[in-house]
């Protein structure tokens, strides 16, 4: 469970405060979902919870352990990152999985790294892809590398930022179901900013939305209301009902 | 999945075994190379302590320094450019990014125009050795500044924690300092300081002594087994800066201490022998365009090809000059140059 007590950022002493205040609570298998205008705090968030940021105050906590105390192989074992920019080296798909497995082996990869990669590649279909070089696959193909490198790291929790940023639609519901499989089967937590709300209903247990570096509102999906969605985004929303199912709608319905 | 990865490893060790013959073969080659004529058999006979005592003298005073420090110096600023690369996460990245280069070079000027020490080489500056002077003076100070500038350079980019676009534009505006510096000493030069401060700063191998090949390999190896031992490190280093954080690597350290290795092993090549440019960054980029990224493979690899292209450059050099070697430092470019363009814009080079 990742427990988060009134953590607060800044970027210099000087600096406007980032983060003011935020707390929140995600169990495991449960898939969280932060939600936000741009400059909102997602992802100063997301990178303070896995290590990249350093916050200036608050508490990081999972199944009580406090995350930033921890050493970063420690934590690495624990809490694993699909960054918004994935970038990879020229690496055979195969190796760029096993950097995931760094916080187990020092010099050199054991044979249990070398089968778990095994095991994630068949898994998540890529087998056919292990030799290859990263650099020859496409945008939808090498984020599933980074999810695999990410998982290569037995995580107990998952931190996305925005996982279907530059996909198509076909690539982004690849990753939503993948995303949503690791929690239900694996009982990984999933923590993600989405900007897409839809897909975000369609994929998230619990919301958190975040205005101005603080929790303005959190809850299920009932949460999600047109009236929370324009105090959020401060633009017109409206939600329809299609089939049983609350569709967003973000346009087309201006008056002249 | 394991045959496909089986054959790449495989592909990997044969070519750096390759490359390692190619690289042995080379500098056994080279010793039969040389502006004094000597024919192939006098050449072996030399080598096996036969023949005349000059041409001993030749060969083994002369000569071999001069093929290990090809090796050694080769090795080491073309891994330094490699790590540089990776660290900077920038393609234009070489050994001497942080100004180390810049930095050695004024540091000779100095000990040559403003203390007037022991230049060009040991032993064939009479009138220091005459007067007692160090022979090894103007690469002690050419180190000494050189060192400086990294430590000042790494302490200004601890302030900004390494982020490696501050680093670069830290490096040139560094390295400015110290070219302004050495203008400036170069304008109020005589005649003879000035040429001799300038003849310094051509790469030349022909500098090399035993003692000299010994003090640069140390600190190469040093620093290579250190890149070797932070391979892994280096690799998620690749997936940037925070993806590496988020796998374990404590980047700020990583790149702190290979940035200083780095540097260090170009501070000693350059004090000794002069600037020797583009070894850095050729040999690098044909090594990840042809094997890829991986430093397991792409060190070892960048350490054998730089070798190969000075001891190459070197022969060449020390083959046209009449009599005397060109500067080694010019002909790395020019034989180097076109070689790269070639693989930068060949059909595979465009798949990568």
């Amino acid at each position: 469970m990742l427990q988060i007590q009134d953590l607060t950022f800044r970027y210099g002493k000087r600096a406007p405060v980032v983060l003011d205040g935020v707390s929140l609570t995600l169990n495991d298998g449960e898939i969280g979902v932060l939600m936000g205008r741009n400059g909102a705090g997602k992802t100063t968030l997301l990178k303070s919870i896995v290590g990249v940021e350093r916050p200036s105050g608050g508490r990081i906590l999972f199944d009580g352990a406090d995350l930033l105390a921890m050493t970063r192989r420690d934590r690495a074992r624990l809490v694993a990152y699909v960054p918004q920019d994935i970038q990879f080296g020229d690496l055979s798909v195969f190796d760029s999985v096993l950097a995931g497995r760094m916080s187990y082996f020092g010099l050199k990869a054991g044979r249990e790294d070398i089968s778990a990669v095994e095991r994630i590649l068949t898994d998540m279909g890529l087998e056919a892809f292990a030799s290859r070089s990263v650099t020859e696959l496409s945008g939808g193909e090498r984020q599933k590398i980074a999810i695999a490198r990410a998982l290569a790291q037995e995580p107990k929790l998952l931190i996305f930022d925005e996982p279907t940023g530059n996909l198509d639609i076909a690539n982004e519901q690849l990753i939503v179901r993948e995303a949503r499989r690791l929690a239900k089967e694996k009982g990984i937590g999933v923590l993600t900013s989405l900007h897409d709300i839809n897909q975000a209903i369609d994929l998230g247990d619990r919301f958190f939305f975040l205005k101005e570096g603080r929790v303005r509102y959190t809850g299920g999906s009932e949460q999600i209301t047109e009236a929370v969605l324009r105090d959020i985004f401060e633009a017109d929303v409206r939600i329809a009902e299609i089939e049983g199912k609350r569709i967003v709608i973000n346009g087309g319905f201006y008056e002249e | 999945m394991a045959d496909a990865l089986q054959k790449n490893r495989k592909r990997n060790r044969r070519v750096l075994v390759t490359l390692a013959a190619l690289a042995l073969l080379l500098a056994f080659a080279c010793l039969f190379a040389g502006p004094s004529r000597m024919s192939a058999a006098e050449s072996l006979n030399a080598l096996l302590r036969r023949g005349s005592s000059a041409q001993i003298r030749i060969l083994w005073n002369i000569r071999i320094p001069r093929v290990l420090a090809a090796c050694i110096a080769g090795a080491g600023l073309s891994v330094s450019g490699l790590v540089m690369q990776t660290n900077l996460n920038n393609p234009m990245a070489s050994p001497s990014t942080l100004g180390v280069s810049n930095a050695a070079v004024f540091g000779a000027n100095l000990s040559i125009i403003a203390f007037a020490g022991g230049f060009l080489d040991t032993g064939r500056n009479v009138d220091n050795f005459a007067a007692g002077a160090n022979p090894y003076a103007t690469s002690v100070m050419a180190f000494f500044f050189a060192a400086l500038s990294i430590l000042a350079i790494l302490g200004l980019c601890r302030l900004r924690s390494f982020a490696p676009g501050v680093v670069v534009l830290a490096g040139v505006a560094i390295g400015s300092i110290w070219t302004a510096a050495t203008t400036i000493l170069q304008f109020y030069a005589t005649d003879v300081g000035l040429s001799a401060a300038v003849i310094w700063t051509f790469g030349d191998l022909g500098r090399a002594t035993y003692r000299t090949d010994v003090i640069m390999a140390a600190v190469v190896l040093a620093g290579f087994l250190y890149f070797v031992l932070a391979g892994w490190r280096l690799n998620a280093l690749l997936s940037g800066d925070a993806a590496a954080k988020s796998m374990g690597v404590s980047v700020e350290r990583l790149r702190f201490f290979s940035m200083l290795a780095a540097s260090l092993i170009t501070a000693v090549c350059v004090s000794f022998l002069g600037m020797i440019g583009f070894v850095g960054i050729i040999c690098p980029h044909v090594v990840k365009r042809l094997l890829g990224q991986d430093h397991r493979v792409s060190l070892p690899a960048s350490a054998l090809t730089g070798s190969i292209l000075l001891l190459l450059a070197d022969t060449f050099a020390r083959s046209i000059g009449q009599g005397s070697a060109l500067p080694v430092g010019a002909i790395t470019s020019l034989l180097g140059a076109p070689f790269f363009l070639a693989i930068l814009f060949s059909k595979k080079g465009g798949t990568r």
